[in-house]
């Protein structure tokens, strides 16, 4: 009798869990909240934008960008000589002007006088040679160091044969002149990213972790403002050398939010831009039409693929390699995440320079994949399912990642062929610690995300051999090829645009076709925001750029959330507002 | 109630995957896809909907309940033959060294919560299979019962029946299959019936987590963890899998339950 009631309190309470998770189970998608004036054109000046990522920062200097989600906090801190627009056009920052040589190896930046860093001191030519200096030595940790070589006296400067670096000199209180050992038509797009930017005088001359970040960016850090794994909050540096910019009084970005708390942060106005999404959660801001007009893509700045280690059995078979990359439908494939996710064909994403639409690329053909089965030597009958690679290949890729859904697409569409895969989960660390070192993965998920905006910064680090290490091989598949490391070579010297593109599109041909990689998709970022954050555009390297943003919020129960503690707000703005005050300034004009 | 559920779960897991043809493997991207990109939900070609990579969710769940059920006994079976074999050795040989070594690796192995133990041993091994995730599950998951037989063995040995075959000579191994084992085969059984519940949920918990079986074979724990990001949109993924998890462990449970009140000498 016992048994029988207890069991039935069981199911009653299983039912009542089972309510509680219909009620949870709500479709609807809340409306956007509104801005205060809808039809305020003059910026108004106030408030805080806040933005948050399931990630975290580890540093917050621009000679070492250890993360993806730096660059964005440090666009906002630390302004550079050029930069690049929302359009994605490379346009004057800290320089006023700037001239090349005819030969292209001589780039003579004249600065804007009276600059401002966040501690006060005047920015001077001579700032930004230490900041070069400070940002290539040897002891910084400069993930971009490499890439900036073909500036003279590179080889002797990172070497430690020499004090200063050659290349970079100063013409005079507002005038600094880069030299380079050869044309690179990288240099300029290198440049306009956060590396080499100017710090403050406090950050010395070389690389010291414990500094703490100042520039001459719209925002500034004070102390106290990032509370390391929680957040971080800049504010409005009031000597920006751009009269009435910024708007915003502070920037908040949050951290370690997962996609569920991020999308009802966002909702409910706690948070004002969103980026980190739910693949379903995306599908459906995308199709109402009360949010459609406050979201936009990012450009595509991510491939995703498969990478075969050429230097490890079954993969030192180019015929086998060739069949992969034949018999991947990357248009079933990118329905895994499909507001995210492009067919790739190519190496090179669609928004980068040297991306060339005419060329085929890799595409999918299952009679192709089916000869090179055979020419392979594991012909394979796929009415029969006869034939085929003997074995399972190992595959090896990270757990609880997109790429666990995409595996098992992909095995489908390989059974086709006659290949069976072996899936090993590892964690993501492990993962990347497998990936790079040699003769260790055989096949497994590849992605790379541009350093800057131009072809070479996915040919280079990804196909070229100087690229194979034994160890954090950041060419994952160890290809080498000397007509592909050529090309790419060749490229980067060349600064006529058409040819340099013609070039790289005869280096991704030979790359398609020889398929280190089955390339399977392009990966884009969709930013979403509330009609109240005005004048936000998605940037094209930064992700986002806040200097121009401006607040226009409804006063009322979502803004009054935007609190501060009264310690932190204390420690911000220094005016002692009392503990637990609402930040009025978010809710509207001054 | 315990009986009826866990033979139709049973039922379900020999004949669920003849309700559907579908292949548990096979994405459906013609009609198990909706015209915005989402999985289908339930319908006449798909009973129970696809899942987030548009396959029939049913017959996976029906592969699943194979796998969890197979785990669930299986893990199960080892671990009450070690937790009984331990558990007669300890309380048959009561206060000596060797019943001492054996419960301080009980008291160890119990110092650690089960779950938090299984986890690091399946994330220690290199390649999770079903025959792994059983061993692990098997091998980590006898403890309780051997505390259990232990004090049921302790008051054995001291009735006349034991007393009286050990005066007529018969060794202590026999004894101990004769007279022994049988007599803890009650609790046993109940405590192993209960066991399959905590095994399967195990292993839910563990494939929920990343610890279990690699993809693409479906488990019920990682059907769950998939349907997660779908919830709002499309809950069918998630609530199958809970609830054959919820079934499973209830029919079990009352399973248990049921047994122990039948086996209770009070209680007839």
């Amino acid at each position: 009798m016992r048994s029988i009631r207890r069991s039935s309190e069981l199911v009653r309470s299983a039912l009542a869990a089972l309510a509680l998770a219909g009620v949870g189970c709500s479709n609807e998608l809340p409306a956007p909240l509104p801005s205060a004036a809808t039809d305020a054109s003059q910026p108004r000046r106030g408030g805080m934008l806040t933005t948050a990522s399931f990630g975290d920062i580890r540093t917050l200097d621009p000679a070492n960008v250890a993360d993806g989600l730096v660059p964005q906090i440090l666009e906002s801190m630390f302004a550079g000589l050029i930069d690049y627009d929302v359009e994605g056009k490379i346009v004057p920052d800290l320089a006023e002007r700037w001239t090349v040589s005819e030969d292209g190896t001589q780039f003579r930046f004249v600065l804007r006088e009276g600059v401002r860093f966040h501690d006060g001191e005047e920015l001077t030519a001579d700032d930004v040679k230490r900041s070069v200096e400070r940002a290539l030595h040897p002891t910084s940790p400069n993930p971009y160091a490499s890439y900036l070589a073909s500036i003279s006296g590179f080889a002797r400067f990172v070497g430690g044969k020499a004090e200063h670096l050659d290349g970079v000199t100063v013409d005079g209180r507002y005038v600094v002149t880069f030299r380079l050992d050869a044309p690179d038509a990288a240099f300029l797009p290198l440049l306009a990213m956060p590396p080499l930017r100017p710090v403050c005088r406090s950050g010395g001359t070389r690389y010291v972790e414990t500094w703490h970040p100042c520039g001459a960016g719209p925002f500034k850090l004070l102390p106290g403002g990032w509370d390391h794994g929680r957040q971080i909050t800049v504010v409005r540096h009031d000597g920006y050398f751009r009269p009435g910019l910024p708007y915003l009084d502070a920037v908040r970005t949050l951290f370690h939010v997962n996609l569920t708390s991020q999308r009802f942060k966002f909702t409910t106005g706690d948070q004002d831009i969103l980026r980190d999404f739910l693949s379903p959660d995306l599908l459906k801001f995308q199709a109402d039409p009360r949010w459609k007009p406050y979201g936009e893509y990012e450009l595509d700045k991510q491939v995703a693929g498969l990478a075969m280690n050429t230097e490890m059995a079954p993969f030192d078979n180019i015929e086998l390699r060739r069949a992969i990359a034949s018999a991947l439908d990357r248009e079933h494939l990118v329905l895994i995440r499909a507001a995210n996710m492009r067919p790739a064909n190519l190496p090179v994403p669609p928004a980068v320079e040297g991306y060339d639409a005419t060329l085929k690329g890799q595409t999918f053909d299952l009679t192709a994949a089916l000869e090179h089965m055979k020419r392979a030597g594991y012909a394979y009958d796929p009415v029969a399912r006869t034939g085929g690679y003997p074995t399972p290949i190992p595959y090896t890729t990270y757990s609880q990642g997109i790429d666990e859904y995409m595996v098992q697409v992909t095995m489908q569409q390989l059974a086709r062929i006659g290949i069976r895969l072996d899936v090993r989960v590892v964690d993501y660390a492990a993962f990347l610690a497998l990936r790079g070192r040699r003769k260790q993965v055989a096949f497994g998920p590849a992605f790379w995300t541009q350093d800057y905006p131009e072809a070479g910064s996915f040919l280079e680090p990804l196909f070229h051999s100087r690229s194979i290490n034994d160890e954090e091989s950041n060419n994952s598949a160890f290809y080498a090829n000397p007509r592909v490391d050529e090309l790419v070579d060749r490229a980067r010297h060349e600064l006529d645009a058409a040819r340099r593109k013609k070039i790289y599109g005869e280096a991704q041909e030979i790359i398609c076709d020889e398929a280190p990689w089955a390339f399977t998709h392009y990966y884009r970022f969709y930013a979403q925001w509330h009609p109240y954050v005005r004048d936000y555009k998605p940037h094209p390297m930064a992700t986002t750029d806040p200097t121009r943003v401006w607040i226009d919020r409804v006063a009322g129960r979502t803004a009054a959330r935007a609190v501060f503690s009264g310690d932190v707000y204390a420690k911000l703005f220094g005016d002692g507002s009392p503990r637990g005050a609402p930040l009025s300034r978010s809710a509207g004009p001054r | 109630m315990g009986v009826a559920i866990v033979g139709a779960l049973v039922l379900f897991a020999l004949l669920g995957p003849l309700l559907s043809s579908h292949d548990p493997y096979e994405s459906d991207f013609v009609r198990g896809i909706s015209a915005d990109k989402l999985p289908v939900g339930p319908n006449a070609t798909f009973w129970l909907g696809t899942d987030r990579l548009f396959r029939d969710e049913l017959v996976r769940l029906a592969v699943g309940a194979r796998l969890s059920l197979f785990i669930g006994i299986a893990a199960t079976l080892i671990a009450t033959a070690t937790g009984g074999v331990v558990g007669i050795i300890a309380g048959w040989f009561e206060g000596r060294m060797l019943d001492a070594a054996l419960m301080r690796i009980v008291d160890i192995g119990l110092a650690f919560p089960f779950l938090l133990l299984v986890m690091a041993l399946a994330a220690a091994l290199d390649h999770t299979t079903p025959t792994t995730i059983l061993l692990t599950l098997g091998l980590t998951g006898w403890l309780g019962t051997a505390r259990i037989v232990r004090a049921k063995t302790m008051q054995l040995r001291n009735l006349d029946f034991v007393t009286a075959s050990r005066a007529l000579g018969q060794s202590t191994p026999m004894i101990m299959l004769r007279h022994v084992l049988p007599n803890v085969a009650g609790p046993l059984v109940v405590v192993a019936t209960v066991s399959v519940a905590q095994m399967i949920l195990a292993e839910s918990v563990l494939s929920f987590l990343g610890g279990g079986i690699a993809p693409p074979t479906p488990t019920w724990g990682h059907m769950l963890f998939e349907g997660q990001d779908y919830f709002t949109t499309s809950p069918w993924i998630s609530l199958a899998p809970g609830l054959a998890i919820m079934a499973s462990v209830l029919g079990f449970n009352m399973l248990g339950e049921g047994l122990r009140d039948a086996l209770d000498p009070q209680k007839q």
